[in-house]
């Protein structure tokens, strides 16, 4: 068998899992499987979501490994699902590395939504959120716009290859700073209720669900790291939408 | 008037649904755990303790997650990432911040630290209920 192949396939297996928002735990039992379907029951794995490392002695004793950093990691459970399907299969009918491999590259290549619809949805979290906060249907209208505006802000940054801390600052900013201009001209919108319903789409609820299960599976690094990235996104979700309102404050003290 | 904001969290978990790229019928099945969980919430008012009442909504909402994961053979935090949403203290966080700009350190503090309670509610919810379900998967024969 072809070690070098069937780490080099694991490896990109566990990378598409944590690269869309599996658990760790998931990604790192999915690889083991696979290793145990093609008899490498020494194959080891170790994963945290910026990196994975997997590693098989073929019974020559010679060790194989390959590694992945992780750059960036968004969440798409659809991805997810369909590699979750993948591994399942692979366990069970042992197909050849090279079609494993062009099913996974089908798999990470697979379109998400259209742009626009990326934009509509955001701007419904915005709008279903502040109408659940408390907000009235003019509030939930300045909302949609709000929560309009930051997928093409966050796309653009990322294209800039701008660091996710102050991503989240300027679209934090950009929403507050919309929904105060509004509120500005309108003194009955509640613009706390628009603030809070299109940060929602910002807000690292992910991390802050997924931590603990890391944490409660074991992998400890793993749930250190979420944890820290769902501070710091708070922290710049807050820094931004703090800088929109003391400048509208300073502008025309609202 | 328990109906109007679980509807509103059913609407806001469905739009997150699209944002997690989240298809079929796990779409409406996570957003129904949204608003049960939120339900719970609310009907659980007469605690007059919001932390707890985060906390037990929590519990509702992860074992209605892991019960449908096991139904549907999908992983449980495929439903539980967006049901859980609604609970999230997204507005603890902004008051917070409001109260930090304003300068009115007595309320920042007191938000800030409710807020804290309201996340650890929430990760204890998770915590509690993921390691019950993780003692029934290891008993032998019980799995798939």
């Amino acid at each position: 068998m072809d070690y070098d192949k069937l780490v080099s396939m694991a490896a990109d297996a566990g990378y598409l899992l944590i690269a869309n928002g599996a658990e760790i735990s998931r990604a790192e039992e999915s690889v083991r499987r696979i290793f145990y379907a093609y008899g490498a029951e020494n194959g080891e794995v170790f994963a945290i979501p910026t990196f994975i490392n997997v590693s098989v002695s073929t019974p020559e004793g010679r060790p194989v490994t390959a590694i992945r950093r992780i750059p960036s990691r968004r969440v798409d459970m659809g991805k997810v699902d369909r590699a979750n399907d993948l591994c399942r299969r692979v366990c069970r009918t042992k197909p050849k590395f090279e079609s494993v491999e062009r099913e996974i590259r089908r798999i990470s290549a697979q379109p998400v939504f259209p742009f626009p619809l990326q934009v509509a949805a955001y701007a419904l979290v915005a709008a279903a959120f502040t109408l659940f906060y408390g907000g009235n249907c003019s509030d939930a209208l300045v909302s949609f716009l709000c929560g309009a505006a930051i997928r093409p802000i966050c796309s653009l940054l990322e294209r800039l290859h701008v660091n996710l801390f102050f991503i989240n600052v300027a679209a934090s900013f950009a929403a507050a700073a919309i929904a105060l201009c509004f509120a500005n001209f309108n003194a009955s919108l509640n613009y706390d209720k628009i603030i809070i319903g299109a940060l929602m789409n910002l807000v690292p609820g992910i991390a802050i669900t997924d931590f603990m299960r890391d944490i409660i599976a074991g992998d400890l690094i793993a749930g250190i790291l979420r944890f820290t990235e769902s501070l710091l996104v708070a922290a710049a979700i807050a820094i931004g939408a703090g800088i929109a309102l003391t400048a509208m404050r300073m502008l025309w003290g609202v | 008037m328990y109906y109007l904001p679980c509807l509103w969290a059913f609407f806001a978990c469905a739009a997150f649904c699209l944002v997690y790229n989240i298809r079929g019928k796990i779409l409406p099945l996570s957003s129904f755990g949204g608003a049960l969980g939120w339900f719970v919430y609310l009907s659980l008012n007469f605690l007059n303790n919001d932390i707890f009442q985060f906390f037990f909504a929590t519990i509702a909402t992860a074992v209605y997650s892991e019960v449908m994961a096991r139904i549907y053979k999908k992983p449980a935090m495929e439903f539980q990432i967006v049901a859980l949403l609604p609970m999230v203290p997204g507005g603890g966080i902004f008051y917070t911040m409001e109260y930090c700009v304003i300068g009115n350190n007595e309320m920042f503090l007191k938000t800030g630290l409710h807020t804290l309670g309201i996340a650890g509610a929430l990760a204890l919810g998770i915590l509690l209920v993921s390691s019950l379900f993780r003692i029934r998967s290891a008993v032998p024969g019980t799995k798939k």
